[in-house]
């Protein structure tokens, strides 16, 4: 069914995804009005610089409608001249980072914003410099000034909370623990948190314009680094948007690999996870499962591919290796991890000191998670049934019997709980596809794409949903690769949980959402 | 909980029976053994570690909290990862060095008492990796503060991270 949209200039279909093209007052009407009137879900949004193609920039927002297959895009064509475009945060929240990147990257200011910072650099980085943009350029001085990080060149303030008795407490980019880096200053009244203001970023490596420094089948090994824990689902995504582009469909036997990697990524991780939580709550011996439980799950990993991450499995055109012959292993492997599995959760929810620590601590409420959208484990748990195993389905998943568990409460118990679901699922999605035997070889032969061809990958990754988009340009070299992963989505709403709760609480509140820094700033 | 206690007290049941040595590629071993010899002596049983992420993929601190599982157990050689710097007589830094962590990565190093000795984990690490030539990152640790011992690999293993550390022993034998 169409929803009732505007007339678009042009109207272009590929696959499931609908491209439409408007001018600055339309754009900003549509994107409102899919959100309001549709209940639509903004996936991603994101600029290009395409002045080298027809002189003009971009900007995609990609919207899903839940219960349908395909992507609704609406386009913004903004002129060589042009440098701002509406924002629609204040309609569709979920669009605030979103909008400050492009402003970042390309130079291009959300006319109407209500935070102006920017997002991605920090003071020191030049004012008015944009990395996107095709014709940006950096001196070796200026990145020696931005290394330094003291001087100023464009402010950038946290935002204050002043009052009786409100303490500011700075934590970090380095951490007490063995973790990613990110700054967090709280403002607190005696333990309690009032409000939260994160600093990422701060692992910023330029990966979006460093994949144009690849081909595109050697992108898929600058993929599999952007995020450590999901290296086979960045793999997938990658390698279905370029396949996508291409023309190209990889065979039911590789599809079927990548199937098993990706329940076999989401198995140690949720059961990591889940231990790690234990960490939070001192919980010596929960913890000490759970990394013997992802220890093994890890060590299967590098029997089946030769590496713990499951990584140099996914290529352009199929798979490397055939997971699927070591069925004897794998199946040996998951009976002893079900039963320990099995009795680490009965430890866990058993002891009552630790389960009082999870519950109604965290709280994300349904209302913000949708607003800000949030997706994968922390949108399931607070009661969006959001999974794009069966909202879009892809691989094998339209024909697996699996269930997208979802829970009222939002707080850490519920996200503990929504991954022993998930992971109890994946054992049985593993069984399943060790069943039957799959047709075709491992690979497909690479084409050449079309001149600024473009398409979506999509999967859902451990923590969430994770998005390429991918345009190749004149030679079949990529133009723009656009990845936006889980975390991104996620960091935003961590405040909301943590809003109320005490500063010890933080660790475990945050350890619920095991958002990845390195994902998020890229 | 205490039910388990008392079921492996009575039982005197092991998950896992600890190894003397990991495997890291065909014919090369480390020997538990030879790390605890030289720790004995050199370190007098206490190695402390900071481990600093300069912007890896998280890959990296993953391998090394695998480290402090019950399978490698590192602690029961007397290393340990230290929640500060100032606690700390290494530092084991990952991750190419991204702009925005040169500062606190110099920082963290000038807070490490001496006498310090870094140590650079994974091929971002070691000279960028993969991400070599982004404008956003330094190409390595050795760019930023003086490395004294590599551990190649992406990441690189637990086994391969105590072969590192072994290493560092090493050099300071001599």
């Amino acid at each position: 069914m169409n929803p009732a949209l505007k007339e678009s200039r042009s109207r272009r279909e590929f696959r499931n995804e609908v491209y439409l093209e408007y001018g600055a007052a339309d754009f900003h009407d549509v994107c409102c009005s899919l959100v309001k009137d549709h209940r639509a879900l903004l996936r991603l949004m994101f600029g290009t610089d395409e002045r080298l193609r027809d002189g003009s920039f971009r900007i995609y927002a990609v919207f899903s409608i839940p219960g349908q297959d395909r992507f609704l895009i609406p386009v913004l064509q903004l002129g060589d001249k042009e440098s701002s475009f509406p924002s629609i945060t204040s309609e569709v929240p979920a669009a605030q980072w979103y909008e400050r990147e492009i402003s970042d990257m390309f130079g291009l200011s959300p006319e109407g914003h209500p935070d102006t910072r920017r997002l991605v650099f920090h003071e020191a980085f030049p004012a008015g410099s944009h990395p996107l943009r095709k014709d940006w350029s950096i001196t070796d001085e200026e990145k020696a000034v931005w290394g330094e990080g003291r001087k100023i060149n464009v402010p950038h303030p946290f935002m204050e909370v002043a009052g009786e008795g409100i303490v500011q407490i700075p934590v970090g980019p380095v951490h007490a623990g063995v973790i990613e880096p990110g700054h967090f200053r709280f403002s607190a009244i005696g333990e309690t948190i009032f409000f939260l203001e994160p600093r990422l970023f701060y692992t910023h490596k330029g990966t979006e314009k460093h994949f144009e420094s690849f081909g595109f089948s050697d992108g898929v090994r600058l993929a599999e680094r952007v995020s450590g824990t999901d290296s086979f689902s960045h793999g997938v995504a990658y390698c279905m948007a370029v396949e996508r582009m291409m023309g190209i469909e990889i065979t039911e036997k590789a599809a079927a690999v990548r199937t098993l990697g990706m329940e076999l990524e989401r198995l140690y991780n949720h059961i990591g996870d889940i231990g790690f939580l234990c960490a939070g709550t001192a919980l010596a011996v929960g913890y000490a499962k759970g990394a013997v439980i992802r220890e093994e799950l890890q060590c299967l990993n590098e029997r089946l591919t030769g590496s713990r991450y499951l990584r140099g499995v996914n290529a352009v055109g199929g798979v490397t290796t055939d997971m699927l012959e070591h069925a004897d292993d794998l199946l040996r492997t998951l009976d002893s991890v079900t039963v320990e599995y099995k009795s680490m959760m009965k430890l866990l929810l058993s002891s009552v000191s630790h389960v009082e620590r999870l519950e109604n601590t965290g709280k994300l409420s349904r209302d913000i998670a949708a607003r800000l959208g949030v997706t994968g484990v922390a949108a399931r748990a607070s009661g969006l049934a959001d999974d794009v195993r069966k909202s879009h389905p892809h691989l094998l998943y339209d024909r697996m019997i699996f269930e997208a568990h979802t829970l009222e409460k939002g707080d850490v118990l519920a996200r503990m709980l929504i991954r022993g679901e998930e992971a109890e699922c994946s054992i049985s999605m593993v069984h399943e596809l060790l069943e039957s035997s799959y047709r075709g070889g491992l690979t497909v032969a690479v084409k050449r794409p079309e001149a600024y061809a473009s398409a979506l990958g999509y999967v859902e990754s451990p923590r969430g949903s994770l998005f390429y988009w991918v345009m190749s340009d004149k030679e079949g070299k990529p133009f723009r690769v656009k990845l936006r992963t889980p975390s991104y989505c996620n960091w935003p709403a961590v405040p909301f949980a943590v809003h109320g709760n005490i500063v010890p609480d933080f660790p475990l509140c945050n350890k619920s959402f095991n958002l990845s820094y390195s994902g998020c700033d890229r | 909980m205490l039910k388990e206690i008392l079921k492996n007290l009575i039982t005197r049941k092991r998950t896992i029976t600890f190894p003397t040595g990991f495997p890291i590629e065909p014919g090369q071993t480390v020997k538990l053994v030879d790390i605890q010899g030289k720790l004995d002596t050199i370190f007098k049983r206490s190695l402390r570690i900071r481990m600093v992420d300069a912007g890896s993929c998280n890959a990296c601190e993953w391998e090394c909290q695998a480290l402090m599982n019950p399978f490698y157990d590192l602690q029961r050689l007397g290393i340990d990862f230290v929640a500060s710097p100032r606690h700390a007589d290494v530092l084991l830094v990952s991750g190419p060095v991204s702009r925005q962590m040169e500062l606190a990565l110099k920082k963290t190093y000038f807070a490490t008492p001496e006498p310090r000795r870094v140590v650079a984990c994974g091929d971002c690490a070691v000279n960028g990796g993969i991400y070599r030539g982004s404008y956003a990152v330094t190409d390595g640790v050795a760019n930023v503060i003086p490395v004294d011992a590599i551990i190649p690999g992406c990441p690189p293993t637990p086994s391969a991270i105590m072969l590192g550390i072994a290493q560092l022993m090493n050099k300071d034998v001599k």
